[in-house]
């Protein structure tokens, strides 16, 4: 590799950056030294692509830039997984982490997912746009391409064992230009060595029959039938409660701080709960992949965020738009889908995301600016939609590698580590499919040192609480008389029933949270806010999981929502 | 301090009055009706606000009553009251009007009920 | 099930449509979302309701109980914990789908629908505050009801964004059960509630009123720790070098409130974009025969008793519709110079009509006419206007044939 260095080293030069060191660590690139803004950390990173190492460690440092980053970590410190076993250590409780232990569920193996936050898909497997790509945007013999396809074409399965909802209802990628159109027949034929069907090139009319509304300097669009919608926070904790459903164990607020390792070995995780013994280890850490990789000494590769803003629109938007609508890119080299509006499952528009390079792996904060950027560049592709009708944003990073390319290999160096790293879009539509082939590789090299049988219990449907909005007028009624807050409506503008909002709080995984409810029950999603629902949401977790009131927090400890009761003096005579 | 400068509340046309107190007698103005006047020297002399409060129940489904007091009560009295009002127990199901409290320690002014507690 | 007419929202608007047109002779089913009647007037335990139709100022819960007395006394049926899950039209009658604990899911058919389902808060999210999303951010009205209804105590260290008057009137409530309120902060240049309330709930408890300042970000990832406020300019942007720092641990929303009209809009009925209600005429009834909106779900009132008295005009009037003696007005009412808005938008000739009004701005000497034409129809001399005080005008019947009226406020010349 001494070769690929000088070509790095070459590179960098031509770039402005002699500074930089290099050096070859176990078949990748190794960058250091030090550069004056982030812009120049990227150029660098990706300036090393290309070389035939294995992947880019990018080690520079950023002058003036301080390591005061937002992260959250979970507040508990005790010794409740100290000396616990288990076959296979889940680190990462996104799509990822969940699809993989719900995969190995199908084995006889204990396993133990863990997550740092107090619930699962708190980072990017919810602050997505909840599309099922089409293979399209990505490249031929790419990973991403090879998971995309087989993922997207595995969803209609999955969906039905899980129970969680899917549409199709196909996306227009937008033409501004009318000689794009002349670009058909490539698209056509690109989409044919991809694997897609049914991939047709729209003239403006046949769009605007489509989509009424669309914006007037739209000339045709690309139709991609093979491009889907679900809730992604709901198809991992879909994935997640079927898993515990067959053996496996979540533990959340537990966060791997390192690795005890026995030669080439694995042996134990060091959380903040103790060290646990582990036959195998995972790596589906999503933002923080190349950390936990960095901490079994087999770091390979940089995860540099890509921020993502999000808005939801009122539902009433939703009836004037009918797919998924972006514009085409038609520039090869640009990292980003685009965004644009995609309808969402639950009944919503949602705009973005935007894609902008931030050194913060956890900043989900947004700014006006990019609101506005949303405003003007997304909304007018559906003319019916304006700013007003914006009822929240949001943010969220995606865990890019230099490579832009997923990791899902056993480590080379660690005999008993599995990656699933730089998982970014389209990571949504590609988990089923990754989850496939991590379950095969770590069963593979468990087999090395034991007999591995099937899990003889394994149910690859996930048992679960009714959803009296989705039922028949008759079942709905039954289900009222049998349990009557079931339709005692608590969440007006989504129309959640006490009774849901009880099953999210005693479900296989459990919603102790108002953002957690929020999530499995919508309660407190629609147009206010929670505005009106809040009260009710936080009586009803105080009532159920026998907690004050006092300690009920919008998401993990430390977000309590309440500080104290009015009128405690007059009560404290009486209830002693 | 001769002159105090408040905003009258007694219509819509909000009138920013000044009171001049300075010879020893009230003057006021900046008013433009006779309401500005005996509102200004409410204000300085005896300034009486009506207070709305909630009080604690035993009831479980009912946890909180709301109260007011049937008249108004000196304004720098006002967190005193509230003191009191945070040390009583409804221990009935009580409608609007209901004494709460025959007379506010301090004032002769009762507090009462304002909401229904048999509609659940 | 099968009524005359339904009135959706026992609120305070709601209530007194149920009594008129039980009144007018009508059958009437009133069905509540929530677990008791009164509305939001449940949770507005401050006094101020009722001076105009009682000369009294009651609380809310005390209006709120007088109405709930009446139509009690007429055997109205209510139905609590009540939702409309689907509305559509078939024939001419309003077709429901309905549900409840004690019912579950049943269909009702109405001759008349009154709307009285009231507004809600506009959102942090609304008006663009950005940072995370901690806990401690409330809109007023979900502070009032934790407080109001529960006794739970949402923050201790709290600034409030917008002088609207649940917003001042919270900073009260807060102040008196304990907490510490920072300041209110209005983007505007003028207060946005009731003078009454700047006086009475922040000057009498020194509470400080920044006017043209606004909070551009909250700080905190899971409890708020503080806010960024910063002055604005004329566009209401935040001028830059202004910003400070204020630590605090909520913050309080009272941006404006929104009619809430969501289950009529599948009907296709005309909405007034600035009102955000439905299109209506003096008798409440929207663009859709039949269907009537009153109260806060028409436009946002200022006081109860002009709720109450927008409520009992729908309800006689559908109860009229069911008798056929109601026809819809045609007459178009504009909101010309110097007009936030003018309500009800459209007029039937030959009756009376009640007709609300805010100016666009404060203005002192005014003069608002009503003209048709160039024919002037009404003059009215207005000491002073201002954009948060509503005015209530009473209009004299209009001749048939008329097209439009415009109501305008002139500034008056300068007389000596």
């Amino acid at each position: 590799m001494e070769g690929g260095l000088q070509l790095v080293k070459k590179t960098l030069q031509s770039k402005g950056f002699p500074q930089v060191e290099l050096s070859e660590r176990r078949g990748a690139v190794v960058l250091e030294g030090e550069v004056q803004n982030w812009d120049d950390y990227l150029a660098a990173g990706y300036g090393a692509v290309g070389y035939g190492f294995r992947g880019v460690v990018n080690n520079i440092t950023v002058s003036g830039l301080k390591n005061c980053f937002t992260e959250s970590r979970p507040a508990v410190k005790d010794l409740s997984l100290d000396s616990s076993e288990f076959d296979v250590v889940i680190v990462g409780g996104g799509i990822i982490g969940c699809a993989i232990a719900r995969e190995l569920s199908r084995w006889d193996l204990k396993i133990a997912l863990l997550e740092k936050e107090d619930d699962i898909a708190k980072h990017t497997s919810s602050r997505n746009n909840g599309m099922i790509h089409p293979a399209m945007a990505v490249k031929l013999g790419s990973k991403k391409h090879h998971y995309n396809l087989r993922g997207n074409r595995m969803y209609d399965q999955v969906a039905g064992e899980l129970g969680f909802e899917l549409e199709w209802p196909g996306s227009l990628a937008l033409l501004t230009k009318s000689w794009q159109i002349l670009l058909g027949p490539l698209a056509k034929r690109s989409a044919r060595k991809k694997g897609l069907h049914g991939v047709k090139v729209f003239s403006r009319r046949k769009v605007k029959d489509l989509e009424p509304n669309i914006g007037d300097e739209q000339r045709g669009a690309f139709y991609m039938p093979e491009s889907g919608i679900v809730a992604p926070y709901k198809v991992t904790v879909a994935y997640a409660e079927n898993a515990i459903q067959n053996g496996a164990r979540l533990f959340m607020n537990t966060m791997v701080q390192g690795f005890v390792m026995e030669g080439s070995r694995i042996a134990g995780v060091r959380t903040n709960r103790g060290i646990i013994q582990a036959g195998l280890v995972v790596n589906a850490a999503g933002i923080w992949s190349d950390r936990i990789a960095e901490m079994a000494g087999d770091r390979f590769f940089t995860i540099h965020p890509r921020k993502g803003v999000i808005a939801i629109l009122d539902k009433k938007t939703r009836n004037s738009q009918k797919l998924i609508l972006g514009r085409a890119q038609l520039n090869g080299r640009s990292h980003t889908k685009g965004g644009g509006l995609t309808p969402l499952i639950d009944g919503n528009i949602l705009v973005g995301p935007t894609a902008t390079e931030t050194p913060d792996r956890e900043d989900y904060s947004t700014s006006a600016k990019e609101l506005q950027f949303l405003e003007e560049n997304h909304l007018p592709l559906n003319k019916a939609l304006k700013k007003d009708d914006f009822i929240t944003y949001f943010a969220g990073t995606r865990a890019c590698t230099f490579e832009e390319d997923f990791i899902v290999e056993a480590s080379k160096y660690v005999e008993n580590l599995v990656h699933a790293a730089g998982i970014q879009s389209p990571g949504l539509a590609s988990a089923p499919a990754i989850a496939v082939d991590v379950t095969d590789i770590a069963v593979s090299i468990l087999k090395k040192k034991a007999d591995i049988k099937a899990n003889p219990n394994f149910n690859p449907r996930r048992l679960e609480a009714p959803n009296p909005g989705k039922l028949g007028l008759e079942d709905r009624n039954r289900l009222i008389a049998a349990n009557p807050s079931y339709g005692r409506i608590i969440c007006r503008c989504e129309m959640v029933s006490e009774g849901e909002v009880v099953d999210a709080i005693h479900a296989t995984l459990p919603a102790h949270s108002i953002d957690a409810i929020k999530r499995r029950a919508r309660a407190g999603m629609g147009r206010c806010q929670g505005g009106f629902c809040t009260p009710a949401v936080l009586n009803i977790i105080s009532r159920e999981i026998n907690s004050d009131i006092t300690e009920v927090c919008k998401r993990e400890p430390g977000s309590e929502m309440i500080v104290g009761r009015t009128k405690d003096k007059a009560r404290a005579g009486y209830e002693n | 301090m001769p002159e105090t400068l408040m905003t009258c509340i007694q219509c819509p046309l909000s009138c920013r009055l000044v009171v001049d107190t300075g010879s020893g007698e009230l003057v006021v103005s900046g008013n433009q009706c006779r309401k500005g006047e005996e509102y200004a020297h409410d204000e300085i002399i005896n300034p009486t606000r009506s207070l709305t409060s909630t009080v604690a129940t035993i009831f479980p489904d009912f946890p909180l009553l709301p109260v007011r007091t049937d008249g108004e009560v000196p304004k720098d009295k006002i967190f005193e009251i509230m003191d009191i009002i945070n040390s009583i127990l409804v221990e009935k199901r009580l409608r609007p009007g209901d004494v709460v409290l025959e007379k506010i320690p301090g004032t002769g002014t009762p507090l009462i009920a304002t909401a229904d507690m048999r509609e659940l | 099930m099968k009524t005359d007419v339904m009135v959706i929202g026992a609120g305070p608007a709601g209530l007194s449509a149920a009594l008129a047109a039980n009144q007018g002779g009508a059958g009437v089913l009133l069905i509540e979302r929530e677990s008791r009647p009164g509305g939001i007037l449940k949770q507005c335990i401050h006094d101020g309701f009722g001076i105009v139709r009682y000369n009294e100022k009651l609380s809310g819960p005390e209006y709120a109980f007088c109405d709930l007395e009446a139509v009690k006394s007429r055997n109205i049926e209510i139905l609590k914990n009540t939702f409309v899950l689907d509305l559509k039209m078939k024939d001419s009658k309003f077709k429901l789908l309905l549900q409840n604990p004690d019912k579950g899911v049943f269909p009702v058919t109405a001759t008349s629908l009154v709307a009285a389902t009231g507004c809600r808060e506009r959102t942090s999210r609304q008006v663009f505050i950005h940072g995370d999303r901690p806990a401690g951010i409330y809109s007023a009205g979900t502070a009032q009801n934790l407080i109001n209804i529960h006794g739970y105590l949402p923050g201790r260290k709290c600034v409030v964004l917008g002088s609207g008057d649940i917003g001042m009137i919270m900073a009260r409530r807060l102040t008196l059960e304990g907490a510490e309120v920072l300041g209110v902060y209005e983007i505007k240049s003028e207060v946005s509630g009731l003078t009454r309330n700047l006086v009475q709930c922040l000057e009498d408890f020194d509470i400080p009123l920044y006017l043209n300042s606004t909070v551009t970000k909250v700080h905190g990832a899971r409890r708020v720790e503080g806010v960024t406020v910063a002055a604005v300019g004329p566009d209401y942007s935040p001028l830059f070098g202004t910003e400070s720092y204020i630590p605090c641990d909520t913050l309080l929303l009272s941006v404006g409130l929104i009619p809430e009209n969501d289950i009529l809009e599948p009907l296709g009925l005309a909405m007034d974009t600035s009102t955000g209600g439905p299109i209506v005429d003096q008798q409440m009834m929207t663009t859709i025969p039949g269907l009537f909106s009153c109260g806060n779900a028409t436009h946002v009132y200022d006081l109860v008793d002009h709720v109450s008295e927008s409520g009992a005009t729908a309800g006689s009037a559908a109860a009229g519709y069911c008798k056929k003696d109601c026809v819809q007005g045609e007459i178009e009412v504009k909101a010309g110079d110097n007009l936030l808005y003018a309500v009800p938008q459209r007029l039937v000739p030959g009756k009376d009509s009640v007709v609300y009004f805010r100016s666009a701005r404060t203005m002192d000497n005014v003069l608002l006419q009503v003209e048709a034409g160039e024919k002037v129809l009404t003059n009215k001399k207005y000491i002073r206007l201002r954009p948060p005080e509503m005015e209530r005008l009473v209009l004299e019947p209009l001749p048939a044939g008329l097209e439009k009226v415009v109501l305008s406020l002139k500034e008056a010349e300068t007389d000596a």
